[in-house]
């Protein structure tokens, strides 16, 4: 990082909020995937727009690359910074603007992080619906570059269906606004929010966002099957959606997640099970219990050996806690674990979920499947241990495989943790040259300099070394978990 | 206004590569989109029909751009499914058209519009090259969404030629209910109730009616349970709203169309929040019009164009003609074009489409 442009930086940041040396820089070095690191040329702490703005027209008209941070929970390596580039860290922007109930809107700045806004909304009768695992930790920002989803997303989208406005300040320091509070965002004229969302950073920082809020549902439902094999609990889903149902959330489990779960938060989840299902109703009560009445006819039918409906809403949180905890639950079994979010076509489940044993018995490496089955969205851990020679590559290879598995089913490579870093060299695989090439254009007629989030999305030569994967820090002090 | 009908892809690439300035047309319900200067091609997409692929078991649907909307319904409605964003004019317009303009009808209050809905699209760009944007499944996260982008694009900046959509299944049964109110002000606080209410409305519109202001709601379920819920949610506006009158409306037409009875020379969408609409409304009320989606669009009909044009100009809101004969459809506060401008550089340079 050269003088001048550390000079310009300090003109816009205290020392307190410009980070250098090597023991404030650590803590940055990476995000949730540990298998890369890169020492920053420093961090910037702007606390509010101007500051934000001012920052990246600096970057820019030095050609300084930057990259945005919320919380760094990325998993896909999206927020791993670039060496001798400059962090922006935005967790300090994490003011909550503007509630309006009666509009059920909310205007919030980038670094909120997405469970705030649905405590302060709470009593209102409101919550914002995307609910990543990483809700309690992660960012709206960081949301909005991966378009993140949780168990949730069926009925009401992920984060792009949330956001109806922002304020952006592109890659080369134009400031510019689309969007409004109608229910409609841009509504007339292209749809520039969706553009924006998913973006992976690439286009500029988010500096002010307007969200769409959801009343919270009257009533959940919630009721657990467990199959003795993985194909029924699939042929289960397919049935549940057959019947006209539209459940809130469906999920599955197998059963070494099942059994790694049950360990660690003691869910009451069956133990001889080799697959379990969640399927959840959630809206007006009335509609619900009679919905409910049709899912357990559905249910019963679908050869499930035990059934259990949550009786309250402490039974309910218990299956969901035994879910939620799944992965770091597994991951606590393996020194190490990579996890994967590729998509296949729901009636292709089972399929999928055959190709994966085939796979792990291939490579004799363990695979916990945990899926968000409403819309086919694997997650499969595949667990290995660094400290043997060769095993992270053949974990690698392995991840490999089923990515290219989910586009040969008409998939695609991630559902919600985004492409970063870690699949960027599989990006062509779902795209042809003409697109790749278009997406490049773009990118470059937004960020001519390509100097945000360089080195992401897009296949390139240069990439930091793999070391060992592990847990996120605040994963392994059990803060947050994966799904 | 004659244009060549093009069939195929192939055939579209070679009139884009053909020709200087191209327009796009579909049905071509939407008169005011179609003003073009003389030498400007038309592209005429009302051959390219059909569905190409339907798995309800998926909830996915694609489709070819010129498939006539009504199609599409009666196809999605024998497996018990529909297009959630409620199109509007099912009866004349293409799903091209809907997608390009932006119409959603007012069932779209339930779970969004077409932005919420559109998973992937295949385009013909204004070089003539030829590509997929999204998906083709319910979630993906890889690559740039353009086919967001496109909703609302109007055609100038990619021609779509295929879209794929995400569909879920129908409620069996419909029950619509006219509520009655003497003012705006009661209307719009009527609105913000059932905002801050947990009932799930599947459709919430309101209009002047002959003495005073009238509220349309919907609720969409189960046989057995619906009276019930109509019930609560009439009880609830008697006792919190300033309600006059409350009935229920046996079949749907009118109650589901919002353009039911609208007539002017000009038909317009306006893009509004509620708490935009008293101010907004002071200022048009010797014009026929309606508040969609709880207070989130408006439509408007009028013979005198200039004037509402200069009312949205003031009131700063964007505003999309679709009826009538208009130099540009889009009016009042214009679209954002610092980012939107970038995308066509790479998309059309040559602003061949208009
Ligand atoms: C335990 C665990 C569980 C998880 N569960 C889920 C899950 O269920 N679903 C899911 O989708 N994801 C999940 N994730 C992934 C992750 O939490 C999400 O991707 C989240 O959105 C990242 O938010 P963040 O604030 O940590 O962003 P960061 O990791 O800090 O940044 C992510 C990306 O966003 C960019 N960015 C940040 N702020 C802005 C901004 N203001 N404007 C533009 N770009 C910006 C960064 O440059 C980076 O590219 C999980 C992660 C962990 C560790």
């Amino acid at each position: 990082m050269n003088r001048s442009f550390f000079e310009a930086l300090r003109s816009i940041y205290p020392d307190d909020r410009l980070l250098t040396r090597d023991v404030e820089l650590l803590p940055y070095e990476s995000d949730a995937l540990t298998a890369f690191q890169t020492k920053p040329g420093a961090v910037a702490l702007p606390i509010d727009e101007e500051e934000i703005i001012d920052t990246v027209r600096l970057c820019h008209r030095m050609k300084v690359p930057f990259v945005a941070r919320g919380s760094g929970t990325s998993l896909s390596g999206g927020s791993l910074p670039i060496a001798d580039g400059l962090m922006i860290g935005l967790n300090r922007l994490n003011r909550i603007k503007k509630i309006d109930p009666e509009q059920r809107i909310a205007v919030v700045e980038p670094g909120v992080i997405n469970l705030h806004i649905t405590e302060a909304v709470r009593q209102y009768g409101l919550y914002y619906a995307p609910d990543p695992s990483s809700q309690s930790i992660c960012t709206i920002g960081g949301n909005i570059a991966f378009n993140s989803g949780g168990a949730h997303c069926l009925k009401y989208g992920m984060t792009s269906n949330h956001v109806l406005g922002m304020k952006v300040v592109l890659a080369d320091g134009v400031v510019t606004q689309f969007g409004s509070e109608s229910i409609e965002g841009v509504g007339i004229g292209p749809d520039l929010v969706g553009l924006f969302v998913g973006s992976e950073g690439l286009f500029g920082i988010a500096l002010e966002i307007t969200l769409r809020l959801m009343p919270t549902p009257q009533l959940y439902r919630t009721v657990m099957a467990a199959y003795d094999n993985l194909g029924r609990a699939g042929d289960a889903v397919s049935m549940v959606v057959a019947s006209g149902l539209l459940p809130g959330a469906m999920e599955i489990m197998d059963r070494l997640a099942i059994k790694a779960a049950e360990a660690s938060v003691g869910a009451g989840y069956p133990l001889d099970a080799e697959a379990l299902l969640i399927v959840e109703l959630e809206g007006e009560a009335l509609q619900v219990e009679a919905e409910f009445a049709e899912l357990r006819g559905v249910i019963e039918e679908s050869g499930a050996f035990e059934i259990r409906e949550a009786k309250d809403e402490d039974e309910r949180a218990r299956i969901w806690q035994g879910r939620k905890s799944a992965f770091s639950a597994v991951g606590r079994l393996s020194p190490d674990y990579i996890v994967q979010d590729g998509v296949v076509p729901r009636s292709r489940l089972g399929e999928a979920l055959v190709k994966i044993g085939e796979l792990k018995a291939q490579y004799q490496l363990d695979v916990a499947n945990v899926f968000h089955a409403g819309d086919g969205n694997l997650h499969p851990l595949i667990l290995y241990n660094g400290r043997e020679p060769g095993a992270l590559e053949k974990a690698e290879a392995l991840a490999g495989e089923i990515l290219a598995m989910c586009v040969d089913l008409g998939g695609s490579i991630t559902g919600e943790h985004g492409v970063g870093m870690e699949k960027r060299e599989y990006l062509p695989t779902m795209f042809s040259p003409v697109e790749m090439e278009i997406m490049r254009d773009l990118r470059r007629a937004i960020d001519p300099e390509e100097i945000a989030n360089r080195g992401k999305m897009f296949p390139s030569g240069e990439a930091p070394a793999l070391q060992m994967r592990g847990m996120h820090p605040l994963e392994r002090q059990g803060v947050i978990s994966r799904e | 206004m004659t244009g060549d009908v093009l069939d195929s892809v192939a055939e579209l690439q070679a009139f884009v590569k053909g020709h200087r300035r191209i327009h796009v047309v579909g049905k071509r319900s939407k008169t005011a989109l179609h003003q073009v200067e003389a030498d400007v091609a038309l592209a005429d997409l009302s051959g390219m029909t059909g569905i190409t692929e339907y798995q309800p078991q998926e909830y996915t649907l694609t489709v070819l751009a010129g498939t006539g909307l009504s199609e599409i319904q009666a196809a999605l409605h024998e497996e018990g499914q529909y297009l959630p964003f409620d199109p509007l004019l099912p009866d004349h317009g293409s799903i091209g058209g809907a997608v390009a303009c932006n119409l959603s009808g007012s069932r779209r209050h339930r779970y969004g519009g077409i932005r919420d809905f559109i998973l992937g699209a295949s385009v013909v760009d204004g070089l003539g090259r030829t590509f997929r944007v999204g998906g083709k499944v319910v979630k993906n996260a890889a690559g740039f969404d353009l086919s967001k982008f496109l909703v609302g694009s109007l055609g100038q900046y990619a021609i779509m030629t295929e879209l794929t959509f995400k569909v879920f299944p129908d409620a069996p049964v419909f029950q619509g209910l006219r509520l009655q109110y003497e003012s705006l002000d009661d209307a719009l606080n009527a609105v913000f109730r059932c905002n801050r209410s947990t009932q799930e409305l599947d459709l919430l519109d309101f209009a002047p009616w002959e003495r005073g202001w009238s509220l349309m709601a919907g609720l969409a379920g189960f046989q057995d349970t619906l009276p019930q819920r109509a019930k609560q949610f009439v009880a609830m506006m008697r006792e919190e709203t300033a309600l006059l009158d409350a009935t229920e409306v046996e079949g749907d037409g009118s109650l589901r169309d919002p353009l039911a009875g609208l007539t002017g020379d000009f038909l317009v969408k306006v893009v509004i929040s509620p708490r935009q609409i008293a101010g907004f409304d002071a200022r048009v009320r010797d014009i026929g019009r309606r508040y969609s989606a709880g207070g989130n669009s408006a439509w408007l009909a009028t013979d005198d164009i200039g004037a509402l044009k200069k009312i949205l100009e003031a009131e700063q809101l964007p505003g999309l003609v679709l009826r009538g004969s208009v130099d540009c459809p889009l009016i009042g506060k214009s679209p954002e074009n610092l980012l939107a401008a970038r995308v066509k550089q790479v998309l059309d340079p040559h602003n061949k489409l208009v």
